[in-house]
């Protein structure tokens, strides 16, 4: 294998890549990135087994031929390489890099070694803008569970049906959905559970403007636009009906400008218990009241103005979801539902007369309110 | 009809006396060194021949009695020690009946040498069976030397129940324990025949006096008790959690500096290490009561063994949480030094100083007379200056402050730097060394504290679920959530029975991001429903499911925890009563001492 590269582009796929390095493996051969030289130019390729990518840079290729070089060593050269055209060659297992009066030999491993990233054929798959998919992983994946006891809810379930491309995840205290009209090329229907890491790899590497093929094949998904790919391994299981939990008839609905109940709710929090996090919001005609009591640290009181027109409801809640919930919804007003105090509340984004108002939807499940 | 009730002849009566305080040649020589420290002495000779039963000498350096008054000792109630009825109350002396002396002299060969301070000529009485023979000059450093010969001469049926020497020997060794706790500045010397038992320095270092009582292995492991109660101003030294074991211990109550005997304030004590220790384990337990004069009366019983106190209850709660404190701080957590040899030799010679007295945290005086001091007058001096170092630990959302203890620890204005070694342990950098703390047992800690509180506040509240768990139980473990319905919920945990074995779970607890609660819930109810050593060693229901929910709840061994939990977890167990042992009686936290680490590396 011989290629040269400019640093540019050998930078920009090793950004693209380095992410997916384990930070700690008993597989010395993962902290290793593949280069795989041909005539189109050269791929890279990194995986911790659940999830790879791969990405395809331009390079002038002399000699095509494969190898895996130590990550993190090469991208730490990389950095600091002058900008000039950069030299890669193998003998044997070791990689000699050359750039201006640079030059470094490094010891790598046999690309027999590397495991083979999934084979998935694009061409039975479907396709996505970017915008939506990116839209729809920044809205839900912050909520997926982190405990271990249930694995199909520390995946972001997505959902092609009815015309809709649907994202849902829930720890199971609070949930959050997104729906989008779907293109005419989703015309499937599929439900996959995803993790959340190759979400994260999918928002960082492509574009809003991006073309997103997706496929699937067996347990594996791949996501594909402009020479980047990633796939990932699917969390198998049935994902619990989330449609039955989410209320229909919570019938007090409270207006509320966002960022006044995001400051009220970050100014009483910090009384609340740092186990529970507990506050308790009343709502009566058009206030909203917040009250904390914390045995042995001490209370809180607040109040803000909102839309309210419902019976009086008192409710505690976890303010950390409330927060969480609250960043993504992005609208200036937001609307909360309430049936009762044991009752799932709901948080939706509310906007002007001819404003886009996103399909999003969290839920939140209240805290018992012990006294 | 003729007189048959007899006024009996002094002779009689002493020797009737003799039989409640001079029972076997131990009660001697603890009444006679008694009356030797009463006579502040600085130094008590002891030396018996075949176990006491041919002879007792007991020998200060007090301040001796002229003739007339040695004359009179000899006399029933003739004491020096209290005067009128009043100062009964509140007596400090070891004696004030006056009958230890006739009553000794009625049964043995008595001889009695003394010389005041100041006066040239001693006195020499002889007595035997209670007549005196002689009075007579002699010659005599001023002191007082009592010699029994030949006990119970006149009393054959108290000598017949006389066990072998090495039995008597070993219970005289066993009566002088206690007085020389409770005098650590007198020199004390135990010979039997030409061997010699006991010879401890009175450097007023007590961890050294235990050491000489009963070796190193006991002394290492005391931590100092110091704690002014509501009543009695309690100080001493207690077992280290991690040292203690079961079955046999040592242990000594002193009040006002008389040693007694007292099942209540031992349990009071016990119930202090309630939760650091597990079920069925003794601490040793050393303590000294001080109380105000007339709350306790020690003229209960002929030998003063037991003590009658005014308050009981409040004084038992004093002990509690005297222990309960020193348990609270820094020296009571597990150290790295290979546990010591079980079954060691007493080194009943070793007379020298106590290298390391573990008394010594805030102070570097070793010198004798002062390490006295230094255990009882600790409070003043280990009070922590109040640094930066508990201003900069309100971070992490600990809702206590950090015990001022720890906050010394710490190194300065920054925080420890703390990290997480095998998913298991967190390892901190602190001022004097290292501390090496369990993850699981460190959170165990935080949650049984944070749900007793919780307990008494009213109840957690719970996290409702989206998806309620259904989960299927045996028949018993139904019946035990049915009957725990009204706690679980105060818990957080609103479960539902659903008919059969079934219980649906409505809402959780949600102590932290990694909570299982399925299994946490299962755990939990297996455990309450079948027992463990664990819920058998609780108190009462609370503290049983409290115990049970803190150690199924905790973060296991094997969780990553980035460094916000980790700090969190840390600030948290400091913010605890107890933060240096577990729920199990195991400890959370094990230190290494730079000291330590120097000694290893043979710096």
């Amino acid at each position: 294998m011989n290629f040269t590269i400019t640093r540019q582009n050998l930078q920009k796929g090793l950004a693209a890549v380095s992410a997916t390095i384990p930070g700690k493996t008993t597989l010395p051969v993962l902290s290793n990135i593949l280069f795989e030289a041909d005539a189109d130019g050269i791929r890279m390729s990194a995986t911790d087994l659940d999830v790879g990518v791969r990405i395809r840079v331009p390079a002038d290729v002399k000699e095509a031929g494969s190898l895996t070089a130590p990550g993190k060593k090469i991208q730490e050269i990389a950095r600091e390489l002058p900008d000039q055209p950069v030299q890669l060659n193998s003998r044997g297992d070791q990689v000699e890099i050359r750039c201006g009066k640079s030059h470094f030999k490094l010891n790598g491993l046999p690309a027999d070694d590397f495991p083979e990233l999934p084979q998935v054929g694009f061409e039975g798959g479907w396709t996505a803008e970017g915008r939506d998919l990116l839209s729809l992983i920044r809205h839900t994946s912050f909520a997926v569970s982190t405990e271990e006891s249930r694995p199909v809810l520390n995946g972001v379930l997505w959902e092609l049906r009815d015309g809709e491309m649907r994202m849902v995840a829930t720890n199971g205290h609070r949930l959050a959905r997104m729906r989008i009209p779907a293109g005419p090329s989703m015309q499937t229907t599929t439900q996959l559970i995803v993790p959340p890491d190759a979400l994260q790899q999918v928002q960082r590497l492509f574009a809003e403007d991006a073309e997103v093929s997706v496929a699937r094949d067996g347990n594996q998904l791949g996501f594909s636009s402009g020479g980047t790919e990633v796939y990932t391994r699917l969390i198998e299981g049935t994902y619990p009906n989330y449609e039955q939990v989410i209320p229909k008839d919570n019938d007090k609905h409270a207006f509320v400008n966002r960022k006044a109940l995001e400051s009220a709710v970050k100014r009483v929090a910090a009384v609340a218990s740092d186990q529970t996090h507990r506050i308790r919001m009343e709502f009566s005609q058009d206030r909203m009241v917040f009250n904390v009591l914390t045995p042995d640290l001490g209370e809180a009181h607040d109040e803000i103005e909102v839309g309210y027109d419902g019976d009086p409801i008192s409710i505690g809640f976890n303010a950390n979801y409330l927060l969480e919930v609250l960043r993504y919804v992005g609208t200036d007003e937001v609307k909360m539902s309430f049936k009762a105090p044991e009752r799932a509340a709901t948080v939706e984004p509310m906007g002007g007369e001819d404003d886009q108002v996103p399909d999003y939807l969290c839920l939140v499940m209240p805290l018992r309110l012990a006294d | 009809m003729a007189r048959t009730i007899q006024i009996l002849a002094d002779s009689v009566a002493n020797q009737i006396a003799a039989g409640e305080v001079v029972e076997r040649p131990a009660s001697v020589v603890k009444e006679l060194v008694e009356n030797a420290l009463d006579a502040r002495a600085t130094r008590v000779e002891v030396a018996v021949d075949q176990g006491g039963r041919r002879r007792i000498r007991v020998s200060d350096d007090g301040t001796g009695m002229g003739r007339e008054d040695a004359l009179l000792s000899l006399d029933r109630h003739a004491t020096s020690k209290i005067r009128t009825a009043e100062e009964l109350r509140g007596v400090r002396s070891f004696g004030f009946r006056g009958e230890a002396l006739p009553s000794i002299a009625s049964v043995s060969r008595f001889t009695l040498e003394t010389c005041a301070r100041g006066e040239e000529v001693g006195t020499r009485i002889r007595v035997r069976g209670g007549t005196v023979l002689a009075v007579e000059d002699c010659a005599r450093t001023p002191g007082t030397t009592v010699e029994v010969e030949s006990l119970f001469l006149n009393a054959p049926a108290r000598r017949k129940f006389l066990r072998s020497s090495a039995v008597e020997t070993r219970a005289i060794s066993e009566v002088l324990a206690p007085l020389s706790l409770a005098h650590p500045r007198v020199d004390l010397v135990l010979r039997s025949g030409e061997r010699s038992l006991l010879e401890v320095p009175g450097t007023g270092d007590l961890v050294a006096r235990v050491r000489a009582l009963w070796g190193d292995e006991g002394a290492d492991g005391l931590i100092p008790v110091e704690h002014d109660g509501e009543v009695a101003a309690v100080r001493g030294l207690v077992q280290r959690p991690d040292r203690a074991r079961p079955g046999f211990r040592r242990v000594q109550l002193l009040v006002d500096g008389r040693p007694f005997r007292d099942a209540g304030i031992l349990a009071a004590a016990d119930r202090g290490y309630r939760t650091t220790i597990p079920q069925g384990t003794r601490p040793w337990i050393i303590l000294f009561l001080e109380v105000p004069g007339g709350t306790a009366d020690v003229n209960v019983h002929p030998t003063k063994a037991e003590v009658r106190f005014r308050v009981r209850g409040t004084v038992e709660a004093d002990v509690e949480e005297a222990v309960r404190r020193a348990l609270e701080r820094e020296e009571s957590a597990a150290t790295l030094g290979s546990a010591p040899a079980t079954g060691a030799m007493q080194a009943r010679e070793s007379a020298g100083p106590a290298r390391r007295p573990s008394a010594g945290k805030g102070t570097e005086s070793e010198g004798a007379g002062e390490a006295q001091i230094v255990l009882f007058g600790t409070v003043g001096a280990t009070e922590p200056a109040p640094g930066p170092a508990e201003e900069e630990k309100g971070r992490g959302g600990a809702s206590h402050e950090i015990d001022p203890g720890v906050a010394d620890l710490l190194d300065g204005a920054r925080g420890p730097r703390l990290w997480q070694v095998h998913r298991a342990w967190i390892l901190a950098e602190v001022r004097s060394g290292l501390l090496l703390i369990d993850q699981h047992a460190a959170h165990e800690r935080i949650l049984f504290e944070r749900i007793m509180e919780r307990f008494d506040a009213g109840g957690e509240g719970g996290q409702r679920l989206l998806f309620p768990l259904t989960l299927r139980l045996t028949v018993p473990e139904v019946e035990m959530v049915q009957s725990l319905a009204g706690l679980l919920h105060r818990a957080g945990f609103e479960a539902e029975p659903f008919g059969g074995d079934t219980v649906i779970l409505h809402s959780v607890p949600n102590p932290h991001p990694y909570f299982d609660a399925e299994r946490a819930f299962r755990e939990m109810i297996d455990e309450l429903t079948h027992g463990s050593d664990l819920v058998r060693s609780a108190r009462n229901q609370h503290e049983r499911l409290a115990m049970s929910f803190a150690c199924k709840a905790a973060i296991k061994a094997g969780q990553a925890l980035d460094d916000q939990e980790i700090q969190e977890l840390f600030d948290q167990l400091f913010a605890t009563r107890l933060p240096w042992h577990d729920v199990h009686g195991r400890p959370t936290t094990v230190r290494l001492s730079l000291g330590e680490l120097e000694r290893k590396f043979g710096r």
